[in-house]
């Protein structure tokens, strides 16, 4: 061996410190709510929170579904605004990167609605859509599309000069040029729009659903405000975290696979 | 004519005879043509009613908006609602801001505060912040400090997490310029971390900004009397498509313009940021 592995060892304090400030949390949160110094009217703690958990696994009520059921028509709800924003952003923004024309026609009405939070957008689809599921997927496609979009046609705009002289010096066409070289090239940003979107649509799909739902995480949350249950709120919030962070997860994953030979 | 060096470029502009292809394909041809179609397929479907009685005519829209300027709605006149929410924005966000871009920073400074900081953290930041509107109210009750309070926690996350990274991501290089140049620990964060971190801070504040715009919606649209949010819901409970419509118009035309102040604000207060320009 040429060189000597050097260990860099971390001081115990930083090794413990995390572990404690997890415990310090979850102790006080459970602390300020046994010696009562918030009602419990105002927050549950996080035994009556893992209480109400298992509760909810077989128990439909008081808000009409078990909890796997909210969760899956959250999920179901947001990939299918997330898959069509994909399927109609991603080559809407590539497309708009290259060809001029395409820009020229999108540009103006993507700059119109692009201000506008998706949010805002609720009442007008109440009323179009009604509270059904269709209704809530278009709010979601409305928020995944901006940064779909956005990063595809930032990633071709990207694109090397050099490259793009040299396929027109070899004679390629305009089309050649577009899928042998732009879209590629774009890919990366193309996988970071993948992230940003699923996050975008996740927090939509909240809104949404706080709004008009019948089942869903959001509903939950709403529904334990109504009945002034603090348990199921923080329960239903702890869910749209877990949920979002795991499909975070996931996605990072597929990345990470896909990407493997292209990583820049 | 530009003269770099002692190389000379001549700038040669290609000057084709004006054909229709030409104009056909000309960006600002092209624009037109997007705008009048947009807002003929907008007007087609409004009068033949394809989504119910649901979509007012853009001509409706205008008298709408119109009407707006000149009577109060709810007790408020238009600029009383886009005040109302501007400055639930400005308070939430300023509270946010100033609390999260220090935290962020001490973070990536300091690897104790890191370590008693972070796990927390990471347990908050998955939640979308619209997911505690409903706890917010169960504390605060239906006011104001209610929806601040959901701004604060929008603008939190994107600010910290900015500042943490826009430091922890600087050149390792130049930190040894500076102590190359014999500085030490307090010339290092005062001359490289801070400059450097700065673009991504305010990329951090301009995220949080177009948050805030999003929770301030959701929290007027769930429970308040004045704003924008609200105005777009008393059109869909008062069935008044045109309301909902010039709402959004109004949203849309304040977001954009906080967003073009941001950026102007940018440009003046980091000139040193390198961005790539893509439009």
């Amino acid at each position: 061996m040429a060189y000597e592995e050097v260990k860099i060892k971390t001081p115990l304090l930083l090794r413990v410190l995390p572990v404690a400030s997890i415990l310090a949390f979850f102790g006080a949160w459970q602390l300020i709510i046994s010696l009562g110094i918030i009602p419990t009217t105002m927050l549950a703690s996080p035994s009556q929170v893992i209480s109400i958990f298992i509760e909810k696994l077989s128990e439909p009520n008081p808000d009409g579904a078990v909890l796997w059921v909210h969760a899956w028509t959250s999920i179901q709800e947001a990939f299918t605004g997330y898959l069509l924003a994909l399927l109609i952003g991603i080559p809407l923004g590539l497309l708009m990167g290259w060809f001029s024309v395409a820009e020229g026609l999108a540009r103006p009405i993507f700059e119109i609605i692009r201000p506008i939070p998706p949010i805002a957008w609720i009442p007008l689809t109440i009323f179009w859509f009604g509270i059904g599921i269709s209704g809530k997927v278009f709010i979601i496609w409305l928020g995944g599309i901006v940064p779909c979009v956005i990063n595809s046609f930032a990633g071709v705009r990207m694109t090397n000069p050099t490259l793009i002289q040299m396929a027109r010096t070899y004679g390629a066409t305009d089309w050649q040029i577009f899928t042998k070289l732009c879209i590629p090239s774009a890919l990366p940003m193309v996988f970071g729009a993948l992230q940003i979107a699923l996050a975008y649509c996740w927090t939509t799909l909240v809104a949404a659903e706080l709004l008009a739902a019948d089942t869903g995480l959001g509903y939950l949350i709403t529904m334990g405000r109504r009945l002034a249950m603090p348990d199921l709120v923080v329960l239903g919030m702890i869910m749209v975290g877990l949920t979002g962070a795991v499909i975070g997860v996931v996605i990072d994953w597929v990345e990470k696979r896909l990407l493997a030979g292209i990583r820049r | 004519m530009n003269t770099i060096a002692n190389e000379v470029q001549v700038q040669v502009r290609e000057r084709s005879p004006l054909s229709i292809w030409r104009v056909l394909k000309n960006r600002w041809f092209l624009h037109a043509v997007s705008m009048i179609a947009f807002f003929a397929i907008w007007d087609y479907v409004a009068i033949n009613r394809f989504l119910g009685s649901a979509l007012a005519r853009p001509y409706e829209v205008s008298l709408q908006l119109a009407d707006m300027m000149v009577n109060p709605i709810a007790g408020k006149g238009l600029f009383g609602h886009i005040w109302a929410s501007t400055q639930r924005i400005l308070i939430g966000f300023a509270i946010g801001a100033v609390l999260a871009t220090p935290l962020g920073l001490l973070m990536a400074l300091n690897r104790y505060i890191n370590a008693v900081v972070k796990p927390v953290f990471d347990l908050i930041k998955p939640m979308p912040p619209i997911a505690w509107i409903s706890i917010a109210i169960l504390w605060f009750g239906i006011g104001e400090p209610s929806k601040v309070f959901i701004i604060v926690i929008g603008t939190f996350v994107p600010c910290l997490l900015n500042a943490y990274n826009g430091v922890r991501l600087i050149e390792p290089q130049l930190y040894d310029v500076v102590r190359m140049l014999g500085g030490n620990r307090r010339d290092e964060i005062l001359h490289v971390c801070f400059p450097a971190a700065f673009p991504a801070i305010f990329a951090g504040l301009q995220i949080s900004l177009s948050a805030a715009w999003t929770c301030v919606l959701a929290a007027e649209l769930v429970s308040a009397r004045s704003g924008l949010g609200f105005i777009t819901l008393l059109g869909m409970t008062l069935s008044r498509p045109a309301l909902i419509v010039g709402g959004m118009v109004v949203i849309a035309i304040v977001a954009w313009l906080t967003t073009l102040l941001v950026t102007g604000l940018e440009k003046v207060l980091c000139p040193w940021k390198r961005e790539l320009q893509t439009a």
